[in-house]
């Protein structure tokens, strides 16, 4: 029997779109410039669809193109660097959980659909290198190894940004609950 | 059996997979039975299933780019 043909570079391209500007918007965080940094990514992957190799991951690919063609305009002095361990960090999120014991212990306050927004904007608030890392991995469903691939850094680099972002947001989204009555203060549970 | 301490220090990597067999087993186990722990996974898993829906919630590229990109994919 012969084989199937599997979906053609153009067609994977395409089907990267929502992906590919979902990350831009989230690396640029403005709609204007998240436009033209797509529009650049795929300009540039076109010219290099040699380097593509079929049945790769072809967001995973773009991700990349997308991350260095936005990195090119960026100031050196305005990348963040990143030393934190990520054990500590997933100890530090320990302590935030221990601190909502009280008024949310299983998480409920992240099950309230009125919290994509919140999220939105926090996710917005965290440095590039932490953002990209949840971008990729919590948001676009890369693994570790894929996202250290895009990201041109070591795997134990990954899991800190992404630990430490996670924790940030955590932070950020408890405090917003808080403030919004949407969450007993944490302080009021005592 | 794993202590707590060693279980909080991977229940991320654990949430997202990353773990060798031996040790998600070996999570799995402590979970089921760990009244202390449990919650902080149940949390944890929570706010990363409210992450993942940000990938639906997240804006849409506008039609115009598209367009555009149809036709330098096609050209």
């Amino acid at each position: 029997m012969a084989e199937t043909p599997g979906p053609t570079f153009e067609s994977q391209l395409l089907a990267a779109a929502d992906a590919v500007y979902r990350f831009a918007l989230a690396l640029t965080r403005d709609p204007v410039r998240a436009e033209d940094l797509v529009q650049e990514t795929y300009v540039r992957a076109l010219a290099h669809r040699d380097q593509f190799e079929m049945g790769t991951d072809c967001r995973a690919w773009l991700f990349t193109i997308c991350r260095n063609a936005f990195l090119k305009g960026m100031h050196r002095a305005e990348r963040e660097v990143v030393t934190e361990d990520a054990a500590l960090e997933a100890l530090a999120a320990a302590g935030i959980h221990a601190s909502v014991l009280g008024a949310d212990p299983e998480g409920a306050l992240f099950e309230r659909s009125d919290l994509a927004e919140a999220i939105q904007r926090a996710l917005a608030k965290l440095p590039e290198e932490y953002r990209t890392a949840v971008m990729l991995v919590d948001i676009e469903d890369q693994s570790y190894a894929e996202a250290a691939r895009v990201l041109g850094v070591p795997i134990g680099t990954v899991r800190s940004r992404l630990f430490r972002g996670r924790r940030l947001l955590q932070q950020d989204l408890l405090a917003y609950a808080e403030d919004a009555g949407l969450l007993r203060s944490r302080e009021e549970v005592g | 059996m794993v202590s707590c301490r060693e279980v909080i220090e991977r229940l991320w990597d654990y949430l997202d997979g990353e773990l060798d067999p031996v040790w998600t087993e070996e999570i799995a186990a402590h979970l089921a039975e760990c009244a202390r722990c449990y919650p902080q996974y149940r949390y944890e898993f929570a706010f990363l299933e409210a992450l993942a829906r940000q990938r639906e919630a997240a804006p849409k590229p506008p039609k115009e780019l598209l367009e555009r990109l149809r036709e330098l994919v096609v050209a």
